[in-house]
Order: structure tokens, then sequence, then C-alpha cells
């Protein structure tokens, strides 16, 4: 936008601010990546037909949404299942209200010239690319020991270490750096980490417990434009895909669509046909609070109930 | 030795005023544990974890220094290769700048490529990061000397290496200690980026810690890395005293 542009904006701003005591308040969701497909529903959802006025703050690498929720700093964000167990254990009291991913994106890629079976052939040489600190990464060392392979830390989304060296094994969203990998023409093997039994619902929703007792009409609402939005992404990305795509020129239009394909059945199941998109289960969360309390660095234990609730 | 004790006490204060406000409002509750970390929290945390926070300092403090000093040779060496005729200096400098404004974040995993994962990337990263300011206040010392003082080495017919090596480095000494002040904070700064992306050290520390939300262990390992920091810069105070008490000012 030039400046002749933003002049006459002026005072149509000026007048929105007055006129703010009488539109509904604004609230913030942070997202902890950039506008991608992971947040494609997010971006589709109906807010003012249920009288939110949201604003959606994107994120980048290591945004701490999980403390801004439970500082105020944005009534709503994205966090992992598992960084929320984490979090309710240092105090931070913040509960999932939507679950996008109902099996975690999150997977080990390794070249197929490997000839890998399992994921358990992957720690047998080579170098192996890893968030040491997350409980993933954790319970596979657990599991299989790390002792022949070189643990090196994740280069995010660069592929150019992975590209360069048929032996390395890289940390990957099935449903990004997995499909560059292919585009760019690697022979890409890919082990999703949910095959493991460790399965934390990915991209959820949190507020913090105390904004839920203050506003559960909002809560309320939110989960409902949520709802409504991603059956809307779901069923039909492309628009959605084209706004979130001025935000994020770095994602191609080709590249929005084949991971809003790609990402389909980690989001919709047999569970979610019945209960509704976004929603979560007492069992899962309580298997997940095992696994995470079997790593040993948590203090205190939440209670599954005091981690989600559906609304 | 009393009154060198007594010297630290003004520096001290703040540390003590500010160490103690923290840990106060953290248990009254008006700052969250998980957003700031108690003091408290922090020195556990060191304790806790004394050998790996000792292992990473030593495996940090090893890159750091190194990169460092590769910078003080380098950097010294640009510098006297661009003091020597104006058209070189025009023709390099400008590449010379490139090494401040490179952002290295951005070129770190470009580095893992060339030099691997583990020691040689972190180095090189601490290297690129420092070795700017060295250049820079090598050169104004280089080119800032007296010409009074130029002419006479002249008259005496002494030879371009003598001139530099008996005048022009002995002068420029003061300018090039600052260099190096500058230069130590961001060695330490660059060998951490480059352990976030090429592995191990307190880089590496921070990490772990940070996806773990373990807030106490980040700051236990922030505070070891600042004491790599000044020690590195105490270092150079200790030469800068050595070399310059007699004859400048900024040490007298």
């Amino acid at each position: 936008m030039n400046r002749r542009q933003f002049l006459p904006v002026l005072p149509t701003a000026f007048l929105a601010a007055c006129s703010s005591s009488s539109s509904p308040q604004k609230i913030r969701l942070a997202l902890n990546w950039k506008p991608e497909p992971e947040f494609g529903g997010f971006y589709a959802a109906p807010y003012s037909s249920h009288g939110l006025n949201v604003e959606i703050l994107p994120g980048g690498a290591g945004t701490p949404t999980v403390q801004m929720v439970g500082a105020g700093s944005a009534e709503f964000g994205i966090v992992e299942a598992d960084e929320l167990i984490v979090a309710r254990s240092r105090g931070n009291d913040v509960v999932a209200l939507f679950a996008v991913f109902q099996d975690n994106p999150l997977a080990l890629m390794a070249h197929a010239s490997r000839k890998a079976e399992a994921i358990g052939d992957l720690f047998k040489g080579g170098t192996l690319a890893i968030q040491k600190g997350l409980p993933f990464a954790r319970l596979l060392e657990k599991q299989y020991p790390f002792d022949k392979v070189k643990v090196v830390p994740s280069p995010g989304g660069d592929l150019s270490a992975f590209l360069h060296d048929p032996m390395f094994v890289q940390q990957v969203f099935l449903t990004s750096e997995y499909l560059t990998a292919k585009r760019q023409g690697a022979d890409a093997k890919v082990f999703p980490i949910s095959a493991t039994g460790f399965n934390p619902y990915s991209t959820v929703v949190a507020t913090s417990g105390d904004y839920l007792r203050k506003n559960p009409g909002v809560a309320k609402d939110m989960v409902a434009a949520f709802r409504e939005g991603w059956r809307a992404y779901l069923d039909n990305p492309k628009s959605v895909d084209e706004r979130m795509n001025q935000l994020n020129p770095s994602m191609s239009l080709d590249g929005f669509a084949a991971t809003a394909e790609a990402q389909k059945p980690l989001i919709e199941n047999e569970e979610t046909k019945r209960n509704g998109l976004g929603s979560m289960t007492r069992q899962r969360w309580l298997t997940l609070i095992a696994q995470i309390e079997g790593l040993g660095d948590i203090q205190r234990v939440p209670s599954p109930d005091d981690c989600f609730q559906n609304l | 030795m009393i009154a060198r004790l007594k010297s630290a006490i003004p520096a001290l204060i703040p540390f003590v005023v500010l160490t103690v406000s923290v840990e106060l409002a953290v248990r009254q509750g008006w700052l969250k544990s998980y957003l700031v970390p108690p003091p408290s929290a922090v020195f556990h945390a060191l304790i806790e974890s004394r050998a790996e926070l000792f292992g990473a300092f030593a495996t940090t403090s090893a890159s750091a220094l190194l990169g460092f000093l590769l910078s003080t040779i380098g950097g010294i060496a640009i510098a006297v290769f661009l003091s020597s005729s104006r058209a070189i200096q025009r023709a390099f400098y400008p590449y010379a700048v490139f090494f401040q404004t490179v952002p290295i974040i951005a070129i770190a995993p470009l580095l893992v490529i060339w030099f691997g994962y583990g020691m040689r990337t972190v180095v090189a990263s601490a290297f690129v990061v420092s070795i700017f300011p060295v250049i820079a206040n090598t050169l104004t010392g280089i080119l800032s000397t007296e010409p009074a003082l130029r002419d006479l080495f002249r008259l005496y017919g002494a030879s371009t290496w003598t001139t530099l090596f008996k005048l022009r480095f002995p002068a420029a000494l003061p300018q090039i200690l600052t260099g190096l002040r500058v230069a130590s904070g961001l060695a330490v700064i660059g060998a951490i980026v480059g352990e976030f992306i090429g592995g191990q050290g307190l880089g590496s520390v921070v990490d772990v810690a940070r996806t773990q939300q373990r807030v106490d262990k980040v700051f236990a390992a922030v505070l070891l890395a600042s004491v790599l920091g000044l020690a590195l810069f105490g270092l150079i105070n200790l030469v800068s005293y050595l070399t310059l008490r007699r004859w400048h000012a900024s040490e007298q």
C-alpha cells in the first residue's frame, strides 16, 4: 500500500476506533508458525457471524504461544498437546479446546536407498537431525538408544543436509518437508511418529484457565467458529489458500494445495465424524500424560480433566 | 588486594538488587515463574545440572576462544593488507563490511554443509561475526598514525615493514584493543548461534531446555555464557593494561 492509498483509510480507521466500544472486544489467536494450511480452518472461520472480533497473530520459529496464552498476551494460542502437559506441570494454567490434528504429523524422513523397513532401522548408523528436547525424541531415545547415530540439531525446514547425505535422517512434518523433498526429486521415505504409539494431538487451540472461567461463552463461540472454518477449509481450501498466500508468499499456491490435501486424513477420521472436528478424548490425554510422566522430568502430574475441554 | 575488592562493590550492587527483587516478585506472585525464573531456581538448575552445564561451558569456551583468536589474527592481517594502499582499500573494504552485515542465522545451515556438524561450524560462526570490528578498528588505528612521526621514520629511511611494526602498529594498539573488546563479546554470541545449528555446547543446552520449557536452565546457561563473555573481556583488559599503561592515557 503506498502513501496515497493509505491517507483516505485514516478517517475510517479513526471512526472504527471510536466505535469500538459497541463492537465486540478484540480476541487474539496466536499461531506458532506462519500462515500455512495447518491453520487454514482458522483463517476460514466465520468469526463475525458468531459475534466475535478475532485477530490472528502469525508466528515464527519458537513463538512461545503457550507462555503467551498463560501470560494473557493472547487470549487463544496454538500449542501442541505434549507442550501443554509440560506447561501445566510447570504451573502454567492452559486448557486445550480444539485439536486440529488428530494424528500427529511428525515423522522421521530417510532416503529410500537405505532400505529401512521400520523406524528402528534408522538408528543403526548415519546422522539423525532431531529436536532433542522434545518428548517424542526422548521417547524414541528410550526405545532405540541413539549411540550408533550422530545426533545433530534439527535444521527446521531446511533440506540441504538431507539432500546432500544419503545417510541423513531428519525430523519432518508429513505435510510439509516430506512433500518438498519429494518435489525436489529426493527418494524419501517417512516413518510417522504416531506409529510408535506416541501420538499427541497437534495444532491445538488453547486458552488460559482464567480466561475460560471468565468467558465461557466466548470460548464456546470460538470453538463453534473453528469447527465451521475447518469444515469449510477441508471441503474447499482454494480461496483461503489464496488469502494465506498473500500473507505468506514464501509458500507457493501449489505448495498450499499439496499440503492442504496431504493433511486431510490427519484432521478428519472416524472419531471426528462421530464427535465433531477438533474434539478430543479423555483416554488419549490420559495416555499422553502417562507417556510424558514416564520421561521423568515433570514434578506435578496434571489431571486429564484439567488439560482439555470439548465445548 | 583490599582496594581491588572494594572496587568491585559498585558492580555488585545492581546484581544483588536485581536478584533479590526478581526473587521477591516471583515469590509474591507478581511475576510468573514460567515467564521469569526466580534466581533461586536458576541457581538450583546450575547445581543440579552442573556436569552437563560446565561441560557445555568448556566446549563453548574452546570454540569461542578459537573463533576469537582466528578473527584477531585474520582481522589484523586483513587490516594491514587494506592499509597498504588506497586502491586496495577501495577494492576490498566493502567486502569486509559483508562480515558485519551477514545474518549469521541465515547462513548457518550452509556453514553446516561446508564444515560439518560440530566444532568447526561453531568456530566458523564465531569467526564470521567477530572479525569485522577487528578489521575496522585496526584499519582506523593504522591509518591515523601521527604524520610527524611518519615523516621522522621516512627521514631516517625506515622500510615499510619497519614503519609498520615499529610505528604504525604500536600506535594503533589502543584502537586494536577496542576492536578486540567488541569482538570478544560477539565471538561468544557467534559461538552460541553456531551451536544452535551445529550442535553441542551452551547453545545446544539452551535449545533443548527451551523446548522443554525449562526457563531456569535456559537462564543458567545464559548466565554461563555471560561469564564467558566477561572472562574474555577481562583478558583483553589485562592485555590492554600490560601493553598501554606506560604510554597511553586510557590505562593511566
